[in-house]
Parts: C-alpha cells; sequence; structure tokens
C-alpha cells in the first residue's frame, strides 16, 4: 500500500516535471515554430470557444451602443425641448421690443417672477423686478404686447408685486373696439372645481341691452376712470352670460394674455397713462397673426436670401473703407450707449 | 475516482470555461474574473496531481494560443497551479468554504505571478503594479466569484447521499 503511494507520488512528480517542460519548451522555441502549434490550437479546441467570446463581445457592443443612442436621443429631446422654449421667449422678447420702440417712453421694463405656490393654483399676482426706485407706483397698469396684465399692488424700492387680472380685486373700465359698447370687465370667479381652465375668462358686465356684441369681438380698456389708458387689449368676446336683469348684459371675454407665459412686462408711468398710448394695441394684429402666413413663406425666403447678398456686398465695401472707420465706430458706440442708457420713463426731449 | 464524479466535474469545468467566453467579455472589468482558473482549481482539487497537471497544461496551451509571444507562460503558470492546488486539497483533505477561497487567492496570484514573469512582458513599476494592486484584487474578485459559483451549482457537481 504504502508502496503504491510512493510509486503514485513519484509518478505524480515525474508527469509534472514533463508538463512543466513542455510549458517550457514550448516558452523557448522560435517564433516560427511556436506559430504553426498556437494556430493548430485556435483552429481546433478554441474555435468554438472564440466564437462564444466573439457573441458575447458582440452583445456588449451593442447594449453599450444601445444605452448611447439612448442617451443621444434623451439630449436632442433635451435640446429640442429647450430650444422650442429658447425660440418662445425669443419671440416674446422681440414684440415686446416692438412693443417698447413703439411706446418709446412712459413705460418701465421689468421681469415678471411666477412665486406662488402649488402650481394647480390659479396665478393672481406677479412678483415684478422693477420698483419705485425706477419710477413704479401703485396701480401701474402692468401690460405685455398682448395687452392688459394686471395692476401694481405694492411697491418696494427694487421690487413691485402686482395683481392679475384673475385677481378677485381686479377691475378695468373696457369698451368694443368701436367704441359702441361699454363695460366693467371683471374676473370670472364664479367657476365650479371642475372647469377652473375657465378661472383665466374675464366678464364684461353691466354692457347695455341695446348693445350687442358678436363672439369674437375685441375688449380694450376704455380710459374711464383713469386707472387705464384708453386702448389696451383685454381680450376677445368668447360668449355671452344669462342674467337675470334684463336692462344690462354680461359677456365671458378670453384674455389676451396668458399668465403662465408672462416673463417680461411693461409697467406704465402716470404720466403715460394722463397721456395715453393711442392706437399702439388697435393696430397690433393678435400674436397669432403676427406671424408669416405659409404662402409668403417662399417670397420672405427669396427676399431674405436677397437681403444677405447685399450685406455681404456691403461688409466687402465696409472692409475696403475700415481705414477711416476707427472714429465713424467710436461716434457710433457713443450714440449706442447714449440709446441704451435712455431714460424710458421720460418723454423724449422735443 | 468514480465515472459519475467525473462526468460532473467535466460539466463544471466545461462550464467555467464557457463563463470565461461569456461572462467575462461582457462584464470588461479592470480586475476581471478568471473563469478558467476557477475551472482549473476546481478540476485540480478532484483529480490526482498529475491530471491536475496536464489539465493544466492543456488549459495554459488554449489560453496562450490566443497571447502574442507569451506561448508557454501562460501553461507553465497553469501547470504549477493545477499540480500545487491538487497537492495541497491531498495534504489538507478538507472542501470548505474559506479553504476553496484562500485556494482561489493563492492560485490566481501565482497564476499571475508565474505569467507575467515568464511572459517578460511587463517591467519596472507596471510589473510591480500589476503583481502587487491588479493581480491580489483580481485574486479577490476570482475568489468571491468562484465561491459563488461553486456554492450556486452545487447541487450540479455533488453527489447525493445515499
Amino acid at each position: 500500500m504504502a508502496r503504491a503511494a510512493q510509486l503514485g507520488g513519484r509518478f505524480d512528480t515525474v508527469v509534472f516535471a514533463a508538463c512543466v517542460l513542455v510549458a517550457l519548451v514550448f516558452g523557448g522555441l522560435p517564433e516560427e515554430m511556436r506559430d504553426p502549434v498556437a494556430s493548430a490550437l485556435r483552429r481546433t479546441i478554441v474555435a468554438p470557444l472564440i466564437g462564444m467570446q466573439r457573441g458575447a463581445e458582440r452583445w456588449r457592443t451593442a447594449w453599450i451602443e444601445s444605452e448611447r443612442q439612448t442617451l443621444q436621443l434623451d439630449s436632442a429631446g433635451m435640446f429640442r425641448t429647450k430650444a422650442k422654449s429658447l425660440e418662445m421667449e425669443n419671440d416674446r422678447l422681440r414684440r415686446l421690443l416692438g412693443l417698447g420702440a413703439r411706446l418709446d417712453w412712459g413705460f418701465v421694463p421689468a421681469e415678471a417672477l411666477h412665486t406662488e405656490g402649488r402650481t394647480e393654483d390659479v396665478i393672481t399676482s406677479l412678483t415684478l423686478t422693477a420698483g419705485s426706485s425706477r419710477g413704479v407706483s401703485q396701480y401701474s397698469p402692468v401690460v405685455t404686447v398682448e395687452g392688459v396684465v394686471g395692476l401694481i399692488q405694492t411697491v418696494d424700492p427694487k421690487l413691485s408685486i402686482a395683481i392679475l387680472y384673475s385677481h378677485p380685486d381686479f377691475r378695468v373700465s373696457a369698451m368694443s373696439a368701436d367704441g359702441g359698447a361699454f363695460g366693467i370687465v371683471y374676473p370670472h370667479l364664479d367657476v365650479s372645481a371642475s372647469r377652473m381652465s375657465e378661472r383665466y375668462l374675464l366678464e364684461l358686465r353691466n354692457v347695455p341691452f341695446r348693445s350687442s356684441l358678436a363672439v369674437g369681438t375685441p375688449i380694450y380698456s376704455s380710459g374711464i376712470g383713469g386707472a387705464w389708458p384708453r386702448g389696451v387689449l383685454i381680450g376677445t368676446v368668447v360668449d355671452s352670460i344669462v342674467e337675470t336683469e334684463r336692462w344690462s348684459r354680461t359677456y365671458l371675454v378670453r384674455p389676451a394674455v396668458n399668465p403662465a407665459h408672462v416673463t417680461s412686462v411693461m409697467i406704465l408711468t402716470t404720466q403715460r397713462v394722463g397721456q395715453g398710448v393711442g392706437n399702439i394695441w388697435t393696430n397690433t394684429p393678435p400674436a397669432d397673426t403676427q406671424r408669416r402666413p405659409a404662402a409668403d413663406s417662399a417670397a420672405a425666403v427669396a427676399a431674405d436670401s436677397a437681403l444677405q447678398v447685399a450685406a455681404r456686398r456691403d461688409s466687402v465695401r465696409r472692409s475696403i473703407a475700415r481705414r477711416d472707420s476707427i472714429r465713424r465706430d467710436s461716434i457710433r458706440r457713443d450714440s449706442a450707449r447714449r440709446d441704451s442708457l435712455r431714460d424710458t420713463t421720460r418723454p423724449p426731449p422735443p | 475516482m468514480r465515472s459519475s464524479l467525473v462526468a460532473r466535474t467535466a460539466i463544471m469545468c466545461a462550464l467555467l470555461i464557457v463563463m470565461h467566453y461569456t461572462v467575462r467579455p461582457v462584464l470588461a472589468w479592470r480586475t476581471s474574473i478568471d473563469f478558467l482558473l476557477i475551472a482549473l482549481v476546481f478540476g485540480s482539487v478532484r483529480m490526482r496531481p498529475a491530471a491536475a497537471a496536464v489539465f493544466g497544461l492543456i488549459l495554459g496551451l488554449a489560453t496562450d494560443s490566443l497571447a502574442l509571444g507569451a506561448f508557454g507562460a501562460g501553461a507553465l503558470a497553469a501547470t504549477i497551479v493545477g499540480f500545487a492546488s491538487s497537492w495541497l486539497k491531498a495534504v489538507f483533505f478538507a472542501d470548505n468554504f474559506a479553504l476553496n477561497a484562500m485556494f482561489l487567492v493563492a492560485g490566481k496570484w501565482i497564476f499571475d505571478l508565474v505569467y507575467v514573469l515568464m511572459s517578460r512582458r511587463m517591467h519596472g513599476l507596471e510589473m510591480m503594479s500589476q503583481l502587487l494592486l491588479w493581480s491580489p484584487l483580481a485574486a479577490l474578485v476570482t475568489a468571491v466569484a468562484g465561491v459563488t459559483v461553486i456554492t450556486m451549482l452545487r447541487p450540479l457537481h455533488q453527489e447525493k447521499a445515499a
């Protein structure tokens, strides 16, 4: 028994030594002798294993690629959403700049901060980033290019708080575009919980019974009472409300301004309210119609390209005349600086 | 060794070798699990030292066929680890969790040591970081994975009590 174990142990050692020797020999073989052995192994016993490894690596690559594509799609979706919101904001700011140019004076531009709590609450007030230090006073009208937003309720030196047209205390005297019907605009408060979307509608009350308004009629501030200048767009008639009193009519008005989209506003100064705003809003088409119709787009593109060609020629001409431009540039910069520092709250000098 | 035990051991080793070429590329960790070494140690402790040495030599040569310029290094390392595992198992004569883990840690590290020294591809700091940092980490990962796999597949490789 012991002899058999001893023999077995010797046999193990001999085999082990032989294996080590084989491994060392293979390690020490020159490359041209090693390669056929390695190649034979690769083509026989290792081939199915390599096939499995290739499959596993393909699967991993496909998985990583799929994750990368998902990430790219997510990023693209995010960029598209951001681009859309930027486009909308850009559009609003452009129109606000257009309003600023039309108003020319008597306004304070401000940013609107939505500071109310839960998102499902009806927005009834806004914090504005302009205060008494810039000429804002209590009850100053707040407008956007679309029309009436609200009234300043509280004024601090740097900030002010405005109530929106949806606030229960909001009132504005109103009239139809032709001046044929007058009334007072109130917020539409009598709304059931299931129809909260109608909470942002307005009511044009106390319209004389003889004055009938069709659906779609624009309603403007009438200027009566002096709180609002005449001619600021409030909204359009969407329906009439049946009243128990038979001597006046009440209409439901869809406001021109969506409070959720208000990010930049203009606060009209008292002086400007007194002098009026002319026909800025009465001549402005509704926001939707300000965009180019699709039929005009081809002509617009052609006009744009013609303008680009002209601009290119102009830039070549300017580059030739650049030597004399330093003085002109400094004059231009001075005038631009003067323009940017211009006080929009006071009327321009005659 | 009875034929059923041989078959079970062969199936387990084949399964682990397949895992080396399917699971490892999917995980693609820096300190990867060496399923071949788990197969080698698992098979060796159930064989005579001579058979374990031959098993190691074949396994090593198969892996070396894919490594350019290191042919023989893996074969030598696997032969040493296989023989040592089988011989040590005969000395300790126990099959428990800690012993298996210890065999795997030591086996993997010795395999890497022999392979790195024999292949002569690394030098200086690179070799030191490989042997003192990455190899011990890979040995630990391999031991954890090996013990887990062996425990999970225990019904496959253990004989039922009569």
